[in-house]
């Protein structure tokens, strides 16, 4: 059986073996690492705003983790929903970016030219376009400025 | 006594014929680049653009700032859901265990918080088993 040993001498981290009480619907994570999902953040913003700001609100009523499951699965799904869009639609655009992103430190100045692409992509294909909330009206969103000063550092 | 008439022995020094040339009492000062005045009118100039141009970057640098901002932002509620469902999974893992290990103890409530107030908390501590 299980004995105690103090976590700080433990020689592995612990991992709680136990699945999710069966009561609870299943749903697929969305399983994709950072660069893919800053490159969809802005869709994501786009697409799933209703059920993002359900769940959020959820989350401010009460911070325990078991009040906002049911939320939570319908953000993941539309999450999930918008990538598999993505990459049915715009695969060869989505990629070349979140490739951009991944060696450029994940910053957007540098990836203009795949993101430009990107966008263009998802407007013809699925209607959503990278609205960057709170820009001054009458200013060009970052994303669209012509010659910035700050982009990659070699060209 | 009488002395010899003078201009017999000497002879008065007079100025050269046609006089003295003019004596040359101006500074000799060739151009030396362009005067103090203007390096301080360029070098205002130059700064004033090099100002202008951090200006503009730093309006750029806050804007890149925003969009990175908000990228986070679109992300939020999807980690949280996902980060969500495996603290609910770890919880109610601990609350089997803790019943299990406390169920012959009397008048134990599996899971109830120390304090008197049902605003949620996460766990202090975890076991490792």
């Amino acid at each position: 059986m299980n004995s105690f040993h103090p976590g700080e001498s433990s020689s592995h981290p612990f991992v709680e073996p136990t699945p999710l009480p069966a009561s609870i619907p299943k749903v697929n994570e969305v399983g994709a690492t950072s660069a893919p999902l800053k490159s969809a953040a802005f869709f994501i913003g786009a697409y799933c705003k209703e059920f993002n700001e359900d769940f959020m609100l959820c989350k401010a009523e009460n911070r325990d983790p078991a009040h906002c499951l049911k939320e939570g699965r319908r953000v993941t799904r539309c999450a999930t929903d918008l990538i598999s869009k993505m990459r049915e639609n715009c695969l060869q655009q989505f990629e070349a970016h979140w490739n951009c992103l991944e060696v450029n430190n994940q910053d957007y100045a540098p990836c203009r030219k795949p993101e430009r692409a990107l966008n263009k992509c998802m407007f013809e294909k699925l209607g959503l376009t990278k609205t960057i909330p709170g820009t001054a009206p009458g200013q060009t969103p970052i994303h669209e400025v012509e010659n910035p000063l700050f982009g990659r550092m070699q060209k | 006594m009488r002395f010899p008439l003078v201009s017999a022995l000497f002879r008065q020094d007079m100025p050269p014929a046609g006089g003295f040339e003019a004596v040359r009492y101006k500074r000799n000062l060739p151009l030396r680049g362009p005067s103090g005045l203007a390096i301080l009118g360029g070098v205002t100039a130059l700064c004033a653009y090099g100002f202008y141009r951090v200006g503009k970057g730093n309006i750029e640098k806050r804007e890149l700032q925003r969009e990175k901002i908000w990228s986070r932002i679109h992300l939020v509620p999807l980690l949280l859901a996902e980060g969500d469902r495996d603290a609910y999974r770890r919880e109610q893992a601990a609350l089997a265990r803790e019943k299990e290990i406390m169920k012959d103890v009397m008048d134990w409530e599996a899971g109830k918080s120390v304090y008197n107030n049902p605003r949620y908390r996460s766990s202090e501590y975890i076991v490792v088993l």
